[in-house]
Formats: structure tokens, C-alpha cells, sequence
């Protein structure tokens, strides 16, 4: 009986996660595609990148460290997202600031009372390729979080896209398991990829 | 539409089956590159002995991918490399298998060979397969035979999961009994889906 329903519940949920994810995993699939596939011209968007370079006079309280200086330099500026590459020193502050399909570099001179935009902006593809990466993960610093909102919210999307897959394999095996019987080919496929699965990531290297 | 939904459902089936455990591959190593911070304070990499040895008749007349390949060959060592990196003085360049990156360094003046190797686990193996081939070092990559084995791999799971979705929902179509709170959970999915793209692209 518990068996039963386990199975019953398992089918259902394999059924609604798969629709209710099913948006998010074309999204992941074409922006994978695209990221492995950059010779595919219709899709370049870097040589169709917008560039703008403003400057423009700002005024930065002294006595700041760099967390302040660059929030009140985003409250002026009333832009918002992930900030990157921070570099402080005592006359200037740079850092990037970037949402999916938007790179903003930020130069700021004390002495002078400016600062410099040179911002990116990208087409479509550019965005769909910037969504597939954007975590807020820093090469240099894995240990620092992301430190825009709507990139936590966007990385436990990811998660949480990446759970329902791995529920979606899991529930599609026992699911198989089930009526095995009348489908045996299911012993090979699943054994096909596995054997794939293992060699690239266990045995490869040995 | 409905006599199709036998052998829909057959292949959507073995299909499943088949790139079940490559989806596993692309859907842990999502997490981990989500979580590095995490899996490098639980897993820290392994730093292997180095070795030092000699190599004679290095091919410098030719590219520096056929270089970094003559080299390998020459030392035995089998994976992609990566990039090269190479001066007056010196050639250097990493070879990478999924969870190893050999790291390979030429005195161009002695031939000497110091060779470091990083043993980065498995997790780290799902990392560098889920960023492969990607878009960096376009010119050079799929220099071995394992890389160009995996891009044809990733483009195929790629493909064959749009088929998985795309006859999920035909198959869903046809349950009655699911139909009702299919339709609700996909307009879940898309209001959430429409809703973090406008907020995130603005």
C-alpha cells in the first residue's frame, strides 16, 4: 500500500515539477548551446554591443570605506546590481557593476570629483549567455557572496532548477522500475548512460 | 494526436533513461559552481608530487598548440590543453582531464620539464565537464580526443532534453486526471519565469 502510493506521488510530482520547470530548462538549454556554439553567427553579440562612456560630476563624502563609497555612489548614480572587481585606492575607486546583458565599469577620481561610466549593453544573446553564468560567483574569491539581490534570488533559482532535475532522474528511474518489465531496452539505456556518465567523471582520469 | 502517444511515450521514456545520468553531471556541477566557497572548504584540492625530468627536440617551428602536443606526447600525458603560454625563456601550459589539471613548464634553454599536478576531485570533474567546451579558447579547444567526445555528448543531452520537455508536456496533455493542476503549475512556472527574467533584464 505505502508502496503504492509512494509510486502514485512520485509520478505526479515527476509530472508538475517537469511542467513547472519545463520554461527554465529550454531557457538553460539554448543559453548552453550558445555558450558552446560561439562560432554560430546569427547568435554573436558581442560585435553588436552597445557602448556608452559618460562622465559626469559626483560628490563622495570623505572618511568612507569602499563598501560605503560605492553604495553612495550607486544611491547618486540610482543604479542597481552586482558589483565586481573593486579596486580602492586613495585618490580613486573602480569596480563593475552588471546585471544579464549589462556591464557597467565604473572609474571614480576623488581629486577631480568625477566619475566614469563606460557601460556594455548586449542583444538578446548576449543576455540569454549572461543568465546561463550569472551567480555572483568571484574567481578570485570564491568565499565572497553575491551582494545584489536579485543575484541570490537568481542563484537559488539555479538551485532549485538543479534539484528538480536531479528529483526528475531519480523519480524517471523508479518510475522505469516499475514496469521494467515491459520495457528491458530501459537496463541498456540507462546502463549506456551511466557508463558515460562514470567514465567522464571517475575514470577518465586514472 | 493521440495515436502518437504510445511511442511518444516509449521514447520519452528510454530517452529519459539514456542522458538521465549526463543531466545528474550538468545538474550537480550547477551547485557546486553555485557553491564553490562550500565545496572548497570540504573538499580541498590535492596537490600531487612534482616531477622534474627532460625532454629533447621540442617542434617550435610549428603552431603552439602542435608544440603543447608534441610535448604531451612526448611525456605521456593525456587531456585538453587548455591554453599556451610561451616566451623567450619558456613554454608553459595545463592539460586538463576532468578532476586533474596538469600543469606543464619548459626551460626552452635546458629542456628541463617541472610538472605540477592538482588532483581535484570528482565534484570538481562535473565543474570543469559542465563549463565544456564553452566559450573561451574557441580557436584550441576540442584538441583531444575526449573533448571533442564530450562536446558532441553535451550538444546531444542538450538537444534530446528540449525533446524530453517538449514531449513531457504532449504527454502530459493527454492525463486527464492531471490536466486541471498541469495548467496551474505551468502558469506557476511561467509567471515565475517571466517575473525573474523582467527583473533581472529589466
Amino acid at each position: 500500500m505505502l508502496i503504492k502510493k509512494i509510486t502514485y506521488t512520485n509520478r505526479r510530482l515527476h509530472i508538475h515539477i517537469g511542467l513547472f520547470l519545463v520554461l527554465f530548462i529550454w531557457l538553460f538549454s539554448v543559453s548552453g548551446l550558445l555558450l558552446n556554439h560561439s562560432d554560430w553567427k546569427f547568435a554573436s553579440f558581442w560585435e553588436e554591443r552597445k557602448q556608452n562612456i559618460k562622465v559626469t560630476p559626483i560628490n563622495i563624502p570623505p572618511g568612507l570605506d569602499s563598501i560605503q563609497i560605492i553604495k553612495n555612489m550607486l544611491l547618486q548614480l540610482k543604479i542597481s546590481g552586482e558589483v565586481n572587481n573593486v579596486k580602492l585606492t586613495a585618490d580613486s575607486i573602480d569596480f563593475s557593476i552588471s546585471y544579464p546583458g549589462h556591464v557597467n565599469n565604473i572609474h571614480a577620481d576623488f581629486k577631480k570629483s568625477i566619475y566614469i561610466q563606460n557601460e556594455f549593453s548586449y542583444n538578446i544573446w548576449g543576455k540569454l549567455r549572461n543568465l546561463h553564468t550569472f551567480n555572483g560567483a568571484n574567481r578570485n574569491n570564491p568565499s565572497l557572496q553575491p551582494n545584489w539581490l536579485l543575484t541570490r534570488v537568481w542563484r537559488f533559482s539555479m538551485d532549485a532548477i538543479a534539484i528538480g532535475l536531479i528529483f526528475l532522474s531519480f523519480s524517471s528511474w523508479m518510475m522505469w522500475y516499475k514496469i521494467r518489465k515491459d520495457y528491458s531496452w530501459g537496463y541498456l539505456t540507462l546502463i549506456a548512460g551511466f557508463a558515460i556518465a562514470i567514465y567522464f567523471v571517475f575514470l577518465l582520469r586514472w | 494526436m493521440k495515436k502518437y502517444y504510445p511511442s511518444v511515450r516509449t521514447i520519452h521514456l528510454y530517452v529519459g533513461l539514456f542522458i538521465s545520468p549526463i543531466v545528474l553531471i550538468f545538474s550537480i556541477s550547477a551547485l557546486v559552481l553555485n557553491h564553490t566557497d562550500y565545496i572548497n572548504r570540504t573538499n580541498p584540492i590535492k596537490k600531487l608530487p612534482d616531477i622534474k625530468t627532460s625532454i629533447d627536440k621540442i617542434p617550435y617551428d610549428t603552431t603552439d598548440l602542435q608544440t603543447a602536443k608534441g610535448i604531451i606526447k612526448k611525456l605521456r600525458i593525456k587531456g585538453e590543453i587548455d591554453y599556451v603560454s610561451q616566451n623567450d625563456s619558456q613554454i608553459s601550459f595545463p592539460v586538463i582531464l576532468p578532476g586533474l589539471t596538469t600543469k606543464i613548464k619548459i626551460n626552452k634553454q635546458t629542456n628541463e620539464v617541472l610538472i605540477t599536478r592538482i588532483e581535484e576531485g570528482s565534484l570538481r570533474a562535473t565543474n570543469f565537464l559542465h563549463k565544456m567546451p564553452g566559450p573561451h579558447n574557441v580557436k584550441i579547444r576540442g584538441n583531444s580526443l575526449f573533448m571533442q567526445n564530450w562536446r558532441m555528448i553535451a550538444d546531444m543531452v542538450v538537444y534530446l532534453l528540449l525533446f524530453l520537455s517538449a514531449s513531457g508536456v504532449f504527454l502530459w496533455y493527454f492525463l486527464k486526471a492531471e490536466r486541471k493542476l498541469g495548467w496551474i503549475v505551468i502558469i506557476l512556472g511561467a509567471i515565475s519565469f517571466t517575473g525573474l527574467l523582467l527583473f533581472l533584464l529589466r
